[in-house]
């Protein structure tokens, strides 16, 4: 195993003085990360894994939960609050108890609007929907992770990663989007990924497909430029805005060739899990293209979906030993000696040793006065919400990372039940990231109409330190 | 894009300036500065002595201290842009004066050399200020144009079309990547998007941006990636699912990829995405391109990213309506192939049929009449799928919401939105079958479709639905039986038209009403022609709630002054359709009083309907059928769908002549269709006039 460099030695090696203007606002912020400084906006992680979050699945001990009927006003009228500090977290996160003081679980928070059913599609992360209609398809505006996207951009300004169930599948469209009808990709195989993100640096197939699409960008450049000369007029402006796509699609790739010597550093060596036909272990390479990706600087925003979505949902993991779908395991069906709580809780504690695989990363390389980690929020949960057939009363989440102190971690939070005064709803808790990351809106997404008595906007106060 | 680098560079560029180049930036802002004093004090001048005595001739008694109308005060006005924010304000005061919209008329208007002075001055402060506000060549709201003038024989404004590119419209991308990824269409998403401020969804110039254009690369590659799918087993190419042998050909290590090879797969992708041959310069530039990157990138990924490279041409991308020469007169004709496509894209969602391109590369299509045989020849074409033409219905009546309008089960259990739609594509479908008197026919025919589906294997008509009483949504008898002699005559004076269908009520109903303001709005804009404004952002719209009493007593509220101003438009040509609840079902009573449906047309400028009061919604729809504005109005309709614009006064006269195309044939859709797509406004472009409107 290669040593971890010092992020701030390589940083400063790698040629980002003279070239630092004409590389952007990443450029700088990489530079500013070689200098010892903070990011002003943290990193955002979405890992979204298929087939609902029971809530009853992620109590630590000493805490009782009663379950939440399906209907208004199924809860508390008080917010829960516990510290984590000394409790056991229940079998299926354990793999992440070494950061408990940063982890945060919420319960409580609700999501109508979208809709529910097997999968909530990209009203999971918009907090949008039609209310009534669960597992549409369609994309009412923009999902959390497109939003933070956007504002805190990035060579790649939102990478998306995941598998399908579907071998054959390359690219889907599931969970994310960055406006109305403009869903944003999720690459589901790792060696295209890899191409795609460190393909200048890399071998193989990789490095061609990279290749391959530097010469196709130059070539439409070249193609539509040609075009664009001919014409004079308020006409010219449909191909000059086409043109300027591509120059920002190139200067994309020209910038991936000028932090070869960063990319080099950090490009994970590409191994037989990138082609398997195991769910697990494309997975497994998902998850370190991602962290290596958070390292290099390639992007601010990733999304990590564990066959989210309504095509892909009920994906086997046979890498586990399962033979079984999750469908199977939605409708109660066991199997290998566990009940079928027992097989959600397995599969989920494999993902999160996926997920402590990426904070052990992050930790290892220095940031600031700490690391990577302290600047990054990891945010689990599941498309289907509470349950295999989701109704959207509730919508549990994990959190893990404090945003450079801004969220007061170390603990399990539970909000009022469903239309009690201070029940809050997804929307608020994209609110709050969305506010971590300096964008100051009031409100994300859709107010769900059965709540209008209550104030829904803002972020979730409790959170913040 | 750019332009967050050039901050970027400056930002930190600004402090690094040497001291010399810091001296010359003194220098220059100090030459700029007495530039702009020089200009303000120019224009300024220009104000006291044009502009301002306009202004009190003209405007001053309405709009100011006496009057104040629209909450605009001209005395006030500021006149120096530059260090106020009156620019925007100026602006309406240039669209006002340009469009002749004001003075008003019945007061003395100014003349045309004092418009002029005025004008001018405008655009010299705005530009001295740099504040400027675009004119629009085209209003958001086509309406805004004076019905009165474009209808008047004796108006003569020139033809003024600017030359235009457009993306293809979504729903020509939506065919298209259903026919080139089959089998795998859900991992080829459809990007393009269509402007939301229009009435018609393809209408305006959406540009091309990043997130579309990466998609459409994906898109491309993922085509490829597919066509050429294969695993290779001891050196032997196996082939993958949804793989097509002609491709995989290219990507087979046994077979040779020589010149010959390449040009057969330029060949084979080029009728594939364009339906053309390359031709000569761009198959020298794209096996330049093939031979670079299987160099470069290997074979496989060579193949792949060339071909999907002819995905993203401009031509695949966008269609052309740019002309040819200008004539002498300013008018530039559409090219015979530029028409091919445009006659194309206005009745399909593909590329014109092999028979039309040849009649445009034959000279067919040089004359109006050709063209106007040529469209005839379409639409009698039985092989070509015309999709655009319920589609022009679909969106100008949007009866299809009434798949979005949440209704609650309980409490009419038959209602089944998606059978409401069906029934009235049916209704439309059997009117243009018959093609006479098509709007009179949609606005008051007693007869309805119910419960059906059209079976398009079976080529007939269907039950729906075998279950429930759908038929109780036309208000039928429980024990009435199906039957498939469809249409049925609706029981006496209940129905007329599409207004009085199930479907159109409930799309423009609420979960637990009917929604008379919105009908009211949709039949101003659409049939009357007038422009209704947007809700004030001050206004929280919102009926009270009070089950106990009926819809127009809770919209009583909307009869104070402020917010009648806007209601007078809305509410009397809302109301009549009180004659439904809100499922479509006809009633007489509500809250167990008989219902009150009158209504009132006024304020339409046609004499024949103005100040007519009505008691029923069929008696008011069958008012509004009889007049001729309302038959104008449709043909603006049907004119912005198709040319995919709206209208300006030069187009005054191809929207006569279609009209007086559709009164001669009987009120012939096709007819008043044939008529538009061989007009003027369709088959020129001005380029100059159109530049400088715009300049």
């Amino acid at each position: 195993m290669r040593i971890q460099p010092n992020r701030r030695e390589f940083l400063r090696n790698t040629g980002l003085g003279a070239g630092a203007l004409a590389l952007g606002p990443v450029a700088q912020q990489l530079r500013a990360r070689a200098e010892g400084k903070v990011p002003k906006t943290p990193r955002f992680v979405f890992v979204v894994e298929s087939n609902g979050l029971p809530p009853h699945h992620i109590v630590p001990s000493g805490i009782k939960r009663k379950p939440r009927r399906q209907q208004a006003l199924n809860g508390p009228a008080e917010f829960f609050d516990a510290s984590l500090k000394g409790r056991k977290l229940p079998m299926s996160l354990e793999p992440i108890a070494k950061w408990q003081d940063k982890v945060t679980i919420v319960q409580g928070l609700s999501g109508r609007v979208a809709g529910g059913g097997h999968s909530n599609n990209f009203k999971a992360l918009g907090a949008n929907g039609e209310g009534q209609k669960g597992e549409s398809t369609s994309i009412l505006g923009p999902t959390v992770d497109g939003v933070l996207a956007q504002h805190i951009g990035g060579i790649f300004p939102h990478i998306g990663l995941g598998i399908s169930k579907r071998l054959e599948n390359s690219v889907v469209y599931s969970i994310s989007a960055i406006g109305k009808n403009k869903p944003l990709p999720i690459m589901v195989k790792p060696d295209q990924a890899m191409g795609t993100l460190f393909g200048s640096v890399a071998n193989g197939n990789a490095k061609n497909d990279f290749l391959a699409k530097r010469n196709l960008l130059d070539f439409l450049r070249e193609d539509v430029k040609r075009v664009e000369k001919t014409l004079g007029g308020p006409e010219k402006e449909q191909l000059s805005a086409y043109l300027a796509t591509f120059d920002t699609l190139s200067d994309r790739q020209s910038r991936l060739n000028e932090i070869e010597h960063t990319l080099r550093k950090h490009a994970p060596v590409a191994n037989d899990k990138y082609t398997s036909e195991v769910e697990t272990d494309r997975l497994d390479a998902q998850f370190d293209l991602g962290a290596a990706a958070l390292i290099a600087g390639l992007t601010n925003v990733l999304t990590l979906s564990s066959a989210a979505g309504i095509r892909d949902f009920d994906i086997c993991f046979k890498g586990l030993g399962l033979t079984k779908g999750k469908h199977h395991t939605g409708h109660g069906g066991g199997q290998n000696g566990m009940d079928y709580n027992g097989v959600y809780n397995f599969i989920r504690r494999f993902h999160f040793e996926q997920i402590a695989k990426l904070c052990k990363r992050l930790e290892s390389i220095p940031e600031g006065n700490g690391t990577m980690l302290d600047n990054t929020v990891i945010v689990y949960l599941s498309d289907g919400a509470e349950a295999h057939h989701s109704r959207t009363w509730e919508w549990p989440f994990i959190l893990i990372g404090n945003a450079g102190g801004k969220l007061k971690t170390g603990r399990y939070v539970d909000y009022p039940g469903y239309g009690m005064l201070g029940h809050r709803t997804t929307a608020n808790l994209y609110t709050t990231f969305l506010n971590l990351a300096g964008n100051n809106a009031e409100r994300f997404g859709m107010a769900d109409p059965n709540l209008k008595d209550l104030d829904q906007t803002g972020p979730l106060t409790e959170l913040l330190a | 894009m750019n332009f967050g680098r050039f901050i970027a560079c400056w930002l930190l560029g600004a402090s690094l300036l040497p001291a010399a180049d810091a001296k010359k930036e003194v220098a220059r802002e100090a030459a700029l500065k007495e530039a702009d004093a020089k200009a303000l004090a120019a224009n300024m001048a220009a104000y006291d002595k044009d502009v301002r005595p306009f202004l009190e001739r003209h405007c001053i008694s309405c709009h100011g201290p006496k009057k104040l109308k629209g909450e605009l005060a001209l005395d006030l006005l500021d006149a120096d842009m530059k260090e106020s924010t009156s620019a925007s304000r100026w602006a309406v005061v240039r669209d006002k004066l340009e469009q002749g919209d004001m003075p008003p008329d019945g007061e003395p208007q100014p003349s045309p050399e004092d418009s002029a002075k005025v004008l001018a001055w405008i655009k010299a402060e705005m530009k001295r200020s740099r504040r400027n506000f675009k004119e629009r060549l085209q209003q958001i709201s086509g309406n805004k144009v004076q019905h009165d003038l474009l209808f008047d024989p004796n108006q003569a404004a020139r033809l003024m079309i600017a030359p235009r590119i457009r993306r293809h419209s979504v729903e020509l991308y939506e065919t298209f990547r259903r026919a080139q990824a089959k089998g795998f269409e859900n991992l080829v998403g459809n990007p393009f998007t269509s402007d939301p401020r229009f009435i018609f969804r393809d209408m305006g110039t959406p540009h091309m941006d990043v997130p579309t254009t990466s998609q459409l690369i994906r898109n491309a590659v993922t085509i490829m990636e597919r066509l050429t799918g294969h695993t290779m087993e001891k050196g032997a190419l196996k082939p993958m699912i949804g793989s097509k042998k002609e491709f995989l050909a290219f990507v087979d290590p046994k077979k040779p990829l020589d010149e010959a090879a390449m040009n057969k797969a330029l060949d084979l992708q080029f009728k594939r995405v364009l339906e053309r041959q390359p031709s000569d310069a761009e198959r020298t530039r794209f096996l330049k391109l093939f031979e670079k990157t299987v160099k470069e990138a290997g074979r496989v990924a060579g193949v792949r990213y060339t071909l999907a490279a002819v995905y993203l041409v401009p031509d695949a991308i966008f269609r052309w309506e740019l002309g040819g020469k200008a004539g002498a007169d300013g008018r530039s004709r559409l090219r015979p192939a530029e028409i091919a496509d445009s006659l194309a894209f206005a009745l399909t969602d593909e590329r014109p049929p092999a028979w039309l391109v040849k009649a445009a590369a034959e000279g067919e299509l040089d004359t109006a009449e050709g063209v106007a045989a040529a469209v005839k020849k379409m639409f009698a074409d039985p092989k070509l799928r015309r999709p655009r033409i319920i589609r022009f219905f679909h969106e100008f009546f949007e009866y299809r919401k009434a798949l979005e309008v949440f209704k609650n089960p309980e409490d009419f259990r038959h209602h089944k939105a998606r059978v409401l739609v069906s029934d009235t594509d049916n209704l439309i479908r059997w009117i243009l079958e018959r093609d006479k008197d098509v709007l009179r026919e949609l606005l008051t025919t007693d007869k309805a479709f119910v419960n059906t589906r059209y079976d398009a294997n079976k080529k007939q008509l269907v039950r729906y639905e075998r279950k429930g009483l759908l038929h109780s949504s036309y208000s039928l008898p429980p024990d009435w039986k199906w039957t498939s002699e469809q249409p049925i005559a609706m029981p006496n004076g209940t129905r007329a038209g599409i207004l009085t269908q199930p479907a159109w009520l409930v799309a423009w109903s609420v979960n637990q009403d009917n929604h008379a303001i919105l009908r009211g709005k949709w039949i101003r804009e659409r049939l009357l022609g007038n422009v209704v404004p947007d809700i004030p952002i001050t206004v929280d719209a919102q009926l009270p709630e009070a089950p106990e009493k009926t819809l127009r007593e809770r919209m009583a509220v909307t009869r104070e002054a402020y917010c009648w101003q806007c209601h007078k438009l809305m509410n009397d040509v809302g109301t009549p359709f009180e004659n439904y609840d809100h499922f479509g079902r006809w009633r007489a009573l509500e809250l167990e009083r008989p219902v009150d449906a009158t209504g009132g047309i006024d304020q339409t400028g046609d004499k024949r309907i103005d100040g007519m009061k009505t008691k029923t919604a069929v008696e008011f729809v069958r008012a509004l059928a009889k007049s001729e504005r309302v038959e104008q109005v449709f043909v603006r309709h049907v004119f912005r769908f198709f040319t995919g614009r709206n209208e300006n006064l030069g187009d005054g006269p191809s929207l006569r002549a279609a009209h007086k195309a559709y009164r001669d044939s009987g009120g012939s859709f096709q007819a008043l269709v044939t008529a538009l797509l061989s007009s003027d406004s369709f088959l020129y472009r001005t380029p100059k006039l159109a530049a400088k409107a715009a300049d």
